[in-house]
């Protein structure tokens, strides 16, 4: 989904062409940063991990993202006025089996500014089949594999005629991972916890939009975790649903340059909702060309604590293919 | 259409939360505290819990540095609370213990945990 200057510089031609010159930063800045798909949160062993806001975290679950809200502003350049883009995003996330889920995620963009009349419409719709096969409980490490799958053609026919959404399709096999750090003999350091996601999208044209890999980490301090298993400590009961993290999300094409973001931030776990925002910080020079510092707002709800009694909140197949 | 969407998002998201909810059972609090270093003995460790359980299928242990059990095995969960589970102990000399709970909430979701506390020497 987030594609490379070289890209751009094939495919914002039409954009520009219709919008003005001022128009390819806009263009960069709504590919760079459209939300990225299946976020859940899960447990294994003592670890929550929560709902990463940037990234997707280590497992499945029945989930439902609405709205997560990315704001970006747009630096003036060559002259050009700044601009700005909002984007109000959701996902779906249901389990087919425990382990084996799939997601949708769209989203619904509007841009202004930048001397430019305002774009707005959907994205494309993108899919996502996760699978949870490895989650060792004593370690806190938990492991799944998925496919995402961007399906060109479906979002708006203007966004698309403008260069602002992809018109070329992808395929990405992408590994999860997450470790907590429980088990380390500090006590003070075992609410920390590491998550991953490294993922090599595949573009349905790669002569259009080249192929790319995408990788993300997190570093995660869980105020819950310290409360429950290390150390309760008297403070307002709002604190103890806090944790802090930072995320740090990368694309770097086959052709073309890295790009990504470092967002720091705050999550709050509810038992059945969660609460984020992070600023989006652009991570390098190249990124920073196209985008200024935004922010990202989520809120989570946790459809299996919801609903667990309908099938919207249960596995389709109440049983675990691993087991 | 684009005026509407913060509304159509809020409404959507309200009608959700309004739905009664049950949750995964987290450990709330518990006695002795998380951590806590007592300077007597307790004869239980009582544990709080973010659900109301399933008995059948929630337990804990309490074990030395040794990994000796010194809980008496009767765990049971409050007859007026069933977010509260009672776990009766032996009797404790000074040192390190462990905790380690298990449970099962009442709309089947399976949570484990565990934390130390210390008796004084």
């Amino acid at each position: 989904m987030r594609l490379s200057y070289l890209w751009l510089g094939i495919h914002s031609m039409k954009f520009v062409r219709i919008a003005g010159p001022a128009a390819l930063p806009l263009a960069v800045l709504i590919i760079l940063f459209k939300p990225p798909s299946a976020h859940a949160h899960a447990v294994c062993g003592n670890r929550v991990f929560p709902a990463t806001l940037v990234m997707d975290d280590p497992g499945v679950s029945d989930e439902l993202s609405l709205p997560t809200i990315t704001y970006q502003p747009i630096p003036a350049t060559g002259g050009n006025p700044s601009g700005r883009t909002v984007d109000y995003g959701f996902e779906i996330d249901k389990n087919i089996t425990q382990d084996l889920g799939i997601a949708i995620n769209d989203d619904y963009l509007i841009q202004h500014g930048a001397g430019q009349n305002a774009l707005h419409g959907w994205d494309n719709v993108t899919l996502t089949l996760k699978d949870k096969f490895l989650c060792i409980e004593p370690l806190e490490l938990m492991m799944s594999m998925g496919i995402v799958h961007e399906f060109a053609g479906t979002g708006s026919g203007q966004l698309r005629s403008a260069g602002a959404i992809d018109s070329v399709g992808n395929t990405a096999p992408t590994w999860y991972v997450g470790k907590g750090l429980g088990d380390y003999p500090i006590g003070m350091f075992r609410p920390l916890a590491l998550t991953g996601e490294l993922g090599y999208q595949i573009s349905d044209t790669p002569s259009q939009s080249p192929n790319e890999w995408d990788y993300s980490a997190s570093l995660q301090y869980s105020i819950p975790y310290l409360e429950q298993h290390i150390k309760a400590i008297d403070m307002p009961d709002f604190m103890k649903h806090l944790m802090p993290l930072v995320e740090v999300s990368m694309s770097s094409p086959d052709r073309g340059y890295t790009t990504g973001t470092i967002a720091p931030g705050l999550i709050y776990l509810g038992n059945t909702f969660q609460v984020g925002a992070e600023a989006l910080i652009p991570a390098n020079r190249a990124t920073r060309q196209s985008q200024g510092t935004g922010f990202i707002v989520q809120f989570h709800l946790f459809t299996d604590d919801l609903l667990y009694d309908t099938p919207i909140g249960r596995p389709l197949i109440d049983r675990n293919l691993w087991q | 259409m684009t005026r509407h969407i913060p509304a159509i998002i809020a409404f959507a998201t309200a009608a959700l939360v309004s739905v009664a909810a049950m949750a995964h059972a987290f450990l709330d609090h518990a006695l002795p505290a998380v951590g806590a270093t007592v300077a007597q003995a307790p004869t239980e460790v009582t544990l709080w819990f973010t659900q109301a359980l399933e008995p059948a299928f929630t337990g804990c242990a309490v074990t030395d540095a040794t990994g000796q059990r010194v809980d008496t095995g009767q765990v049971t969960i409050d007859a007026k609370d069933p977010q509260e589970l009672h776990v009766p102990l032996k009797a404790l000399p000074p040192g390190d213990y462990k905790v380690s709970w298990h449970a099962l909430s009442v709309d089947t979701h399976r949570t484990v945990g565990d934390f130390s506390f210390t008796v004084g020497r």
